[in-house]
This record gives C-alpha cells, sequence and structure tokens, in this order.
C-alpha cells in the first residue's frame, strides 16, 4: 500500500493547529469601554491607558495597598520614606530588580522626554531626594512633610534602569536628567517597543489603535498570570460591545448598559459583576459667589449660599430610589463625599435623608418657597446612566418647587464650561484613587499653594473649621492622625453641604459564566482579576 | 489641459485654506485640550505647564499661523492624546478604511449595476418590483441600525462572523491588509456588506433609471433595427450611455465612505480613519481632527478631478469641446 505522506503530514499539520486552537481556553479577551493611547506608563492615568500598563509594570505598592515590589515602607521621620523592595524579581529581559531602578524610575517620571512633561508628574514638587540606601532598600526625600507621597507612588511604574544609558550611580534630580546620557526616545516608549516591567504580561503587541497582546510571565516573583495569553481590545459602543461578548468574540466586556444586563439575566451562559469602586457622583453647588451662574432667586440674592437651601436639596433627593430603580442595585446610596468604604473615611456616617416636605418647610423658612430657578449641568457620556439620573434629581427639585432646566452636554465641552466656571450646579465624579479625602482636599478647601490644597474649589466655599483640619491633614504622616483630621473636614462638609453627595458608582463587568471576576474598586480592569471556575 | 489642471490646483488650494480656517476656529470653541488631558489633581501650574507645551498659551491667531506654516512644510503636528506626528498615524489607519470602503464600492457596483440594468428594461416583472421594494428598504433603514442587525444575526444568534475587529492580516508593499487572510476576510464581511447595503441600492435606482431613459432613444431603436444582438446592445449602447451619473455619483461616494465611516468604524470597531476622528474629537485632539479634514478635503477635490477625467474618456463629446 502506498501511504501519501504529503497527505498525512498535512492531516497531522491540521490536527495539530485545530489542537492548537483549541488550547485557546488560557486565552482571556477582555473589550474596554475606552482604548489606551499609549504603552508609555508615565504618559497618562486615565484608566484604560493605566489597565493596560499594569499588565506589564508594577508600582512599588498596588492601589490596595497590597505590597508589590517594596514588601513594606514606613515614614522615618516626617520627610522621609522609606521602602523595602522584594528581592528576586527580575524584569522581562532578565535584569535584576534593584534600588537603583526605582532611582531611575523617577529620573524618568520628573524627565521631559522630547521636551514635554509627564502627566503623573503633577504635584511632585515637594520630591527633593531619591536615594540608593543598599540594593533592597530606597530613600525618598522631601522639602516638607508630604503625606500623600506614598499614595503618589502607587501610579510610579518602575522601569528598568538597563534601558539607558549612565556611567556613575545615578543621583536623582527633579529635571530628571540625574547623569543619565541617554534615555530611551519617547516613540519607544509610546509604541511599547521598550514595555520591559516585572508585571505578570510580557507586552508582545501594541498598536495606535490601542489593542494590546499579552502573554503570560513566567519568571514572575508570585505564582500570578492567571492566562496564558491577553488580548485587550476596545469597542466604545456599548451594543457593539455587548454584541462582542454575544458573539464569542470577548469573554469579557466592561461597562455593559442596565438594559443590556436585564436582558443577560435569563441567559446561563452570562453573567455579570458589580464590584462598588471608589466613585462618588455628588453635585457641586457655587456657595460663595454672589451670584451663581444659572441659578437665580425672585430678590436677587444667591439662594445656594443659604444653608436651609443646600438641606432642602439635599433633603429633595431619594437616594434610594436612584440605585434602585434607575442603576438596578448597582450603586450604593451615599452618606459622605467619599465612599464610606474608602480607607480613611467615617464608615459610620448615618444617612442622608429623604423628607420633600420638610424640604419644603425649610425652602419657605428662607424665603425661597418660590422663585428658585437653576440650571443643572451635566456630561452626557461620562458616568453610568448619569444623563438620566441628573433628569431625575431635576424632577426630585421641582417637586420642592424649584425650576430646574437641564443641560447635558458631551465631556469635552463639559469640562471646558466647568473651568471657565459657568455652572452654578453640576454632576460630577471623583474616584478617590489617592484616599478619602482626595475629593474634597481638593474641591471644597480654600486654595492653599504650600499644601496643594482647594485646587477644583468650584463651590467657591471657605469655612475655617474646615480648612483648619484641611490643613492639619496634609502635613500629618500618621495614618490614624490624618484619618482623625479628614473625618473631621468630612462632618463639616456633610453639614454645611458646600455640595450634595448622591451615591457610590459600581464597576460592571459582563462575561462568560464560567469565569470568576473578582473586581476592582478603582475601575481598572486587570487580566487577573478574572479565573477560570 | 495643463492649464485646466493648474486651475484646478489652485481651487482646491483656496478650498483648503477656508476649510483649515474654518475647522481650527471650529475646534477652538468646542473643548478645552489642556482640561481633557490633565489629571483632576493636576495644580494651576501644572496646567499652564502643558498649555506652553502644547502652544496653547498664545493668542488665536498666533496658533494658526504657527499652525498654518507647518502645514506649509508638510508638518501637520503632533496629536495631543498619542505624541506621535499626526500624518503618521492618518497613514496607519488609512489601509483598513480603503480596504472596506472599496470592497464595499466594489459590491455596490457589481450587484447594483446588473440589478439596475435588468430592472431598467424589464420594468413590470415581478422581480423588478421585489428589487424596488428591497432598495426602498435599504435606502430607509439607519446605516448604524443596518450595523446592529448585522452583528444581531450573524454575529450573536448564527456565530458565523466576528463582530468587531480587523483580525489577522498579511502585509503587502509593507502594509498590513485583512483582505490577505482568511480571519481577515471574515472580520471585514460585516463592515463591508453594512457599507456596501446603501450602495447597492443607490447604484440600482442610477442603472434603472438611466437605463429606462437610454432605452427609448433613437439609437437604440436603430441599433435593434440594424440587427445586433441584445448582449451586445446592452454592453456597447446602453451601458455606456448610463455610465456618466453613475461615475459621478461612485466618486462622491468612494470619497464619502473613505472619509466618513465613522458609524460603520465605531460600530464594529474598525481601527480605521473614521474611528480616528470620532475618538479624536471626543478627547478635543485638535490637530488629528484639523489635519483629517483638510486631508479629506484635499482628497475630495482630487476625486472630482479624476471623475472629470473619466468623463472625457466616457464621453467623446466632452473630450472634443473646446
Amino acid at each position: 500500500m502506498q501511504i501519501n505522506y504529503f497527505k498525512l503530514a498535512t492531516a497531522v499539520g491540521v490536527c495539530s493547529a485545530l489542537l492548537a486552537s483549541s488550547a485557546g481556553a488560557d486565552t482571556l479577551r477582555m473589550a474596554y469601554s475606552a482604548a489606551p493611547s499609549t504603552a508609555d506608563p508615565f504618559k497618562s492615568s486615565a484608566s484604560p491607558t493605566a489597565s493596560l500598563n499594569e499588565h506589564i509594570y508594577e508600582a512599588l505598592v498596588s492601589r490596595t495597598d497590597q505590597p508589590l515590589l517594596a514588601t513594606s515602607y514606613e515614614w522615618k521621620d516626617n520627610t522621609t520614606l522609606l521602602f523595602h523592595l522584594r528581592e528576586g524579581v527580575t524584569f522581562h529581559n532578565g535584569a535584576a530588580f534593584t534600588a537603583q531602578d526605582v532611582v531611575y524610575s523617577a529620573c524618568r517620571m520628573m524627565y521631559r522626554v522630547d521636551g514635554k512633561k509627564n502627566m503623573l508628574t503633577s504635584a511632585m514638587s515637594p520630591l527633593t531626594d531619591v536615594k540608593v540606601i543598599d540594593d533592597h532598600t530606597v530613600a525618598f526625600t522631601t522639602l516638607k512633610a508630604y503625606p500623600v507621597l506614598p499614595e503618589k507612588l502607587k501610579s510610579l511604574s518602575i522601569l528598568s534602569a538597563s534601558q539607558a544609558d549612565f556611567t556613575a550611580p545615578l543621583q536623582y534630580d527633579n529635571t530628571g536628567d540625574c547623569g543619565i546620557t541617554r534615555y530611551p526616545t519617547r516613540a519607544q516608549f509610546e509604541s511599547g517597543e521598550m514595555a520591559n516591567g516585572t508585571g505578570k504580561y510580557t507586552l508582545e503587541s501594541f498598536a495606535n489603535t490601542g489593542d494590546a497582546d499579552l502573554v503570560r510571565n513566567p519568571n514572575h516573583w508570585s505564582d500570578g498570570g492567571n492566562w496564558d495569553r491577553v488580548e485587550i481590545r476596545s469597542v466604545k459602543n456599548s451594543g457593539a460591545r455587548m454584541a462582542g461578548l454575544l458573539a464569542g468574540d470577548f469573554n469579557l466586556v466592561e461597562n455593559p448598559t442596565m438594559e443590556d444586563l436585564e436582558s443577560l439575566k435569563d441567559n446561563d451562559a452570562y453573567s455579570s459583576t458589580s464590584t462598588p469602586s471608589w466613585r462618588t457622583i455628588f453635585l457641586i453647588l457655587d456657595v460663595g459667589s454672589e451670584q451663581a451662574p444659572g441659578v437665580t432667586a425672585a430678590d436677587g440674592s444667591n439662594p445656594l449660599a443659604d444653608l436651609r437651601v443646600r438641606k432642602a436639596l439635599s433633603l429633595a433627593v431619594n437616594r434610594e430610589a436612584i440605585v434602585e430603580r434607575l442603576m438596578g442595585g448597582m450603586a450604593t446610596v451615599a452618606s459622605q463625599f467619599s465612599p464610606s468604604y474608602r480607607e480613611g473615611a467615617d464608615p459610620t456616617m448615618p444617612d442622608l435623608t429623604y423628607d420633600p416636605e420638610q424640604a419644603k418647610a425649610l425652602l419657605a423658612e428662607a424665603g425661597y418657597a418660590t422663585g428658585i430657578k437653576m440650571e443643572l449641568n451635566v456630561p452626557n457620556d461620562r458616568y453610568i446612566n448619569g444623563t438620566r439620573v441628573a433628569q431625575a434629581i431635576a424632577q426630585y427639585f421641582t417637586r420642592v418647587g424649584i425650576e430646574v432646566s437641564l443641560k447635558a452636554e458631551p465631556w469635552s465641552v463639559f469640562k471646558k464650561g466647568r473651568k471657565n466656571r459657568d455652572f452654578g450646579v453640576f454632576m460630577y465624579g471623583w474616584g478617590h484613587p489617592q484616599g478619602a479625602a482626595q475629593m474634597i482636599s481638593y474641591a471644597f478647601a480654600s486654595r492653599n499653594k504650600d499644601l496643594n490644597l482647594g485646587v477644583s474649589n468650584y463651590s467657591n466655599y471657605h469655612n475655617t473649621d474646615f480648612d483648619a483640619a484641611m490643613e492639619k491633614w496634609a502635613v500629618e504622616t500618621d495614618k490614624q492622625a490624618s484619618h482623625g483630621y479628614l473625618q473631621a473636614a468630612m462632618q463639616v462638609a456633610v453639614d454645611e453641604l458646600p455640595g450634595i453627595p448622591l451615591y457610590y458608582q459600581h464597576s460592571i463587568w459582563a462575561h462568560d459564566s464560567n469565569l470568576t471576576v473578582v473586581g476592582r474598586p478603582d475601575e481598572r480592569t486587570f487580566a487577573d482579576m478574572v479565573s477560570p471556575k | 489641459m495643463l492649464i485646466y489642471i493648474a486651475k484646478r490646483m489652485w481651487q482646491s488650494l483656496i478650498l483648503a485654506f477656508i476649510m483649515s480656517l474654518i475647522v481650527f476656529m471650529g475646534m477652538f470653541v468646542v473643548g478645552d485640550p489642556v482640561e481633557m488631558l490633565a489629571d483632576e489633581d493636576f495644580t494651576e501650574q501644572d496646567k499652564i505647564d502643558l498649555a506652553i507645551e502644547l502652544g496653547l498659551d498664545k493668542p488665536l491667531y498666533e496658533q494658526y499661523f504657527t499652525f498654518a506654516g507647518n502645514i506649509l512644510q508638510g508638518d501637520f503636528g503632533v496629536s495631543y492624546v498619542h505624541n506621535r506626528p499626526v500624518l503618521e498615524l492618518i497613514i496607519e489607519r488609512l489601509p483598513a478604511t480603503l480596504e472596506i470602503a472599496l470592497l464595499a464600492m466594489f459590491i455596490g457596483l457589481s450587484i447594483g449595476i446588473p440589478m439596475g440594468i435588468y430592472s431598467g428594461i424589464k420594468s413590470s416583472s415581478k422581480p423588478s418590483r421585489l428589487i424596488s421594494f428591497l432598495t426602498t428598504v435599504g435606502y430607509s433603514i439607519p446605516n448604524f441600525w443596518q450595523a446592529l442587525l448585522l452583528i444581531l444575526v450573524f454575529a450573536v444568534f448564527l456565530k458565523w462572523l466576528p463582530a468587531s475587529g480587523r483580525g489577522d492580516t498579511n502585509p503587502l508593499f509593507g502594509i498590513e491588509w485583512s483582505l490577505l487572510s482568511i480571519d481577515g476576510l471574515r472580520h471585514m464581511a460585516l463592515p463591508a456588506i453594512n457599507l456596501a447595503i446603501y450602495k447597492i441600492c443607490m447604484q440600482t435606482r442610477l442603472a434603472k433609471s438611466g437605463t429606462q431613459e437610454v432605452l427609448y432613444q433613437e439609437y437604440m431603436t436603430f441599433a435593434r433595427a440594424k440587427g445586433i444582438s441584445k448582449q451586445r446592445i446592452i454592453r456597447r449602447h446602453l451601458l455606456r450611455n448610463i455610465l456618466i451619473p453613475i461615475v459621478t455619483i461612485t466618486g462622491l461616494e468612494v470619497g464619502g465612505l473613505i472619509a466618513f465611516s465613522t458609524v460603520t468604524e465605531t460600530v464594529f470597531a474598525w481601527p480605521g480613519i473614521g474611528k480616528l476622528l470620532l475618538d479624536s474629537i471626543h478627547m478635543v485632539d485638535r490637530p488629528v481632527v484639523v489635519a483629517y479634514l483638510i486631508l479629506i478635503t484635499l482628497m475630495f477635490v482630487f476625486i472630482n478631478f479624476v471623475v472629470d477625467v473619466l468623463y472625457a474618456i466616457l464621453d467623446p463629446r466632452i473630450r472634443y469641446q473646446k
């Protein structure tokens, strides 16, 4: 019998190819709702870009305070922060990780590659020195007490010093020159050519469309890396994203709509995971201006300056109903401006009550039973169900006798209006990556350049008790004491209401039902939060 | 002819200039790039630094002159978001758009014209009435809705074709093409059909009305009387005479497909220039939007020029005109 070896070989080849493709069970395909813009870890802290880069790079400490490349850290004194580094860690290119790499990363962060500043260097001016103590200890020194430094350093991805040219040991300076004769170019970072971290995945390819393919790093210091291969795509249109999941193109998609989740309930092949995030959704009220833009009263005054009016606004909103009806239970009613479950916040803060009758009484007492006209500004493409929530709030306000007109605009237009201070009342969300005090320290404190307080005080709010507490918080390196100051300030803000807290947004993922998803509170989507069941 | 070309080029330069002015001013009004790029915890100083880096601290007219001056030197600027030269970004994305646009146009022409001629010749037959019903339906369903229906049927229910992305690509002339791989073709199918449906309908209608008009011309009767075969009459006398409006529309439509397939590209996550435009508008990435629209203006001017030349080839009367 004659055997056609060529045919046999082809058949074997085809079979093995089929087998190889069925091993796709170890591939995770995720669809982001927005595209990562670059593979440079220092260029942008926007969620999709940061999510991608977290697969490749690691920081010293994770966003949820888990030790990563540092096993522990401590304040040696008010201005010196010591990190003890993990031993036996190697970069993707095989170079060993030492304290030198931390200094290099800090230099690269401050360095203006092609004359352009890195987005993450914001508010890093207090940093004066980064020093190698020994191979696995590094010290960060600041000009003055700067307690948020550990939080800031959570976005310092650690790069390998082996990618730059320098002769003498690195000497940190805040221009990032550090005695380095050659950095990789911006393009090399942006295209992912220089993607060399210590993370659980190595970057196989990155396109300017934001598509990225990642492969498991077998040499990672933990036994992590749930997947042999991770493919990240991005689909902006929510309907198409969901269709991609149903068509089997993706195993997991970000931010499904409430309607899609309803229809998913009857389908056993798919399920969804909802995790409370650190993002609070609230209204900001211009309480300090003589005339709040878009807000008028019959007597020509700024009604928002009256505490009774602000209390009435808070009482008028039924947060439970918004969370249950509009958000399908996938949000948590807010009691304060940071999530009550964020570290440092007081979890026992009482709920804000709903009482439209009392709201009306307060408005009457303040002399504004009728006659308040208010423009409510809201971005229409930013927050989950944002426009519908704003419509609901407009109706609640109307019920207590306030004439509301709703103005929903795209994020880009909205942000310009906010910057120009065109808004007397607007809806906003804050993600609190740097702790529970982050939003109030920026939004309600009086402007204090030295302590970096009140940068975005669109409420024009000034309160001496609040400012005193925040000023102490801003220089306190002891955690317990700092939480005490924060909680005191938060109490003032909740009593005085320069804004109206609404709810804490949840992050939602829809995925194949044979996957277990342990969601993260910081709105990032990371392959290792997903594991096969 | 040379004078004609020179005149056309001069006109197109003026057009591009006006376009750049309108787009530049328009983008200036829309949003603030610094606000879009800045993190929530940026201080005023950080924002000022960023504005200086991007050249946004200068007055508008100065920004425009810098921008226009750079373009004259072939420099379209650097994307705020991607930090890469705009021209490079657009050129990288162009093949993806070109291939679905051309495939869609090819499908549109190769189905639309025969169908139109058929229903023009046999205008009262049943198939012809069905065709005219279908083209009306195809015309009236909005593009994005067709796209979602296609995804629902072919990707979600039947699971025959993937719903999004570009799939594998293979290189030709140093450029990656989905057309050259099976997986790529599977990914191309739905977006190309989505774009083609409207084109099929339009070509059918154009061909049909053209046919009906030409059919009763005296030269057609004469040709029939001469005893020329039906095939030859259609090919040589009918087709040629209905082609002029078709060529005009096809030229403009190819331009439209390349420039503004934004809806299809967004729904199918097809990484072409339409998606780039939309993402850039969202992010207030001014250099990309302005450069894109100027290039598109030039492209339309060029296409119109090509169409004019094709007229001359198709119609001797135009060719011999003084």
